[in-house]
């Protein structure tokens, strides 16, 4: 059993920064349109094949990240406008068919791209590492960080000083309402889908980058969504800002202190807060 | 003008409303009256086309077109404006959000915010407050508020005056007559008779789900004892 260091400190904020960027795309959606969306993982890894494929064939990352997240946002609106405008109001049947449609998309992944591990290609200026708090550490892994902290700040001023994130939020609060007021919210709630889809497919650009991409990762980043969303409280960007911290500090904490309780260390706490906070920690009944 | 013609409405299995006709005119405050549980919610969630109830027979025209087939913000659009029962407002947005979410503050036409303002002091000062810190009257307020946002020329209410103290009721009194003196229809659900009477031109009086009776409101004020044995908790 190891200490933690500064490293590993590091390793845990950028993996929560990574997470923030998926996580805040499952809970916009979760909250929104009460969707929990288990395709929500495979878009992250169809967005990263997606990256990897443009980056590696133009050279060029961003323009990668780019066509990414438009396809995954294309996604995104024939998930939702295609197959989930069927089973409105049946939560359970959206589950399911958002579990179906991961399976499918796995599958696709796997005749497209195979089984083989790939990782996006950095630019040249994000390669190498850079000193930090005294240590070496690699400048990819900042830019994951600050990447994080933009998306959370862009999020955070387009639901709060936009219009578009007033209509957002009213309509997590009472969609009927809204609709009510002559919004058509069907049209908010198909660009918050795409929105939220985007996001996973930036998040597996960026994470294909330094966790790589690989046949089931869809799953992992599906359950370490899952966890933050849960702890956080659904559709709370504060929330889920806040749970991909604790998951992220955690998921480092416990695989160097107690490697072989990687997982509980997780969701062992995740339990427990919501033994005393089943909406999650900024959750709200609705 | 808004008119309802036999409409029966269901929840599930139950029927609702069994035939209600009714109209309101342009310019007129009409009062629907009745106990709880006898339809009047239901009648107006029938009107805006709210996914519940099931309206399955008769109809509900405004100017001539047919509402029912609309969804609830088509029925907006057309300038009907809705301030619920229970003023659901929207706690995460500030008094300022609940009236911009609808126009943008460019627009200058119509109601704007600062007419708003103008028009109830007391949000102005809680401009930045959540639809969930503010009092009961400031809530009713900013619902009233909110609904005249779309620029309506019918606004259906749906027991403003429950939950207020009785200075407040007078308030929200003296704004329906004002409102009302605009030009602006408006379809008031109340459970008080008598602070219908104080705004109202028209009372109807709701029954298990059937118009059980009709009149002027002068009328209703020279002789009310033909209302009271539909109203009063027996």
């Amino acid at each position: 059993m190891g200490g933690l260091n500064l490293i590993q400190l590091l390793n845990g904020l950028t993996f929560a920064s990574l997470l923030f960027i998926v996580a805040s795309g499952f809970t916009l959606i979760f909250g929104l349109l009460r969707i929990v969306n288990l395709a929500h993982g495979a878009l992250y890894l169809f967005g990263g094949y997606i990256g990897y494929t443009v980056a590696g064939s133009t050279g060029n990352f961003f323009l990668g990240v780019l066509a990414s997240m438009l396809c995954v946002a294309l996604m995104g609106l024939l998930l939702d406008e295609g197959l989930l405008r069927f089973v409105r109001g049946f939560d359970l049947r959206q589950v399911l068919l958002t579990l179906g449609v991961a399976f499918v998309l796995n599958d696709l992944a796997l005749v497209l791209w195979g089984g083989d591990t790939f990782s996006v290609p950095i630019p040249e200026m994000l390669r190498g590492a850079t000193t930090i708090g005294g240590v070496f550490y690699p400048k990819y892994r900042i830019f994951v960080l600050l990447l994080g902290v933009a998306v959370f700040a862009a999020l955070w001023l387009m639901l709060n000083r936009t219009r578009l994130g007033a209509l957002i939020r009213a309509g997590v609060d009472d969609a009927e309402m809204v609709e009510a007021m002559g919004i058509n919210i069907r049209r908010v709630f198909l660009a918050t889908f795409m929105l939220g889809a985007s996001l996973a497919g930036l998040g597996g650009v960026v994470g294909g980058a330094f966790l790589t991409l690989y046949p089931t990762a869809d799953s992992e980043i599906l359950v370490f969504s899952l966890a933050v969303v849960i702890i956080g409280g659904r559709g709370s960007l504060v929330g889920a800002a806040v749970g991909s911290l604790l998951v992220g500090l955690l998921n480092t904490i416990g695989q160097v202190m107690f490697p072989e309780l990687a997982y509980f260390v997780i969701f062992g706490p995740m339990a427990a807060i919501l033994a005393f906070r089943p909406l999650g920690l900024f959750g709200r009944a609705v | 003008m808004l008119e309802i013609k036999d409409v029966q409405s269901f929840y599930g299995e139950a029927l609702v409303l069994n035939g209600v006709t009714m109209n309101v005119k342009p310019g007129e405050v009409v009062a629907l009256l009745g106990r709880n549980g006898m339809g009047k919610t239901t009648l107006i969630r029938s009107i805006m086309c709210l996914a519940q109830p099931q309206v399955r027979a008769g109809s509900i025209k405004w100017n001539g077109e047919e509402l029912l087939g609309l969804k609830p913000h088509g029925v907006a659009q057309r300038k009907i404006a809705l301030v619920p029962q229970g003023r659901r407002l929207f706690p995460s947005l500030t008094v300022t959000e609940h009236l911009t979410m609808i126009k943008p503050t460019s627009v200058k036409e119509g109601w704007t915010a600062e007419k708003i303002f103008d028009m109830f002091p007391r949000l102005a000062e809680r401009r930045s407050h959540r639809g969930n810190q503010l009092s009961g009257g400031e809530r009713q307020m900013l619902a009233v508020g909110r609904a005249l946002m779309i620029d309506p020329e019918v606004v259906l209410m749906d027991e403003p005056s429950e939950g207020l103290a009785p200075v407040m009721v007078q308030h929200l009194e003296t704004i329906i007559a004002e409102l009302g003196k605009t030009g602006l229809g408006i379809l008031l659900v109340e459970q008080n008779l008598y602070s219908a009477l104080a705004v109202c031109d028209r009372v109807y009086v709701m029954e298990t789900g059937r118009i059980v009776h009709e009149a002027s409101a002068a009328e209703v004020r020279t002789d009310h004892s033909s209302l009271m044995k539909y109203l009063v908790v027996q």
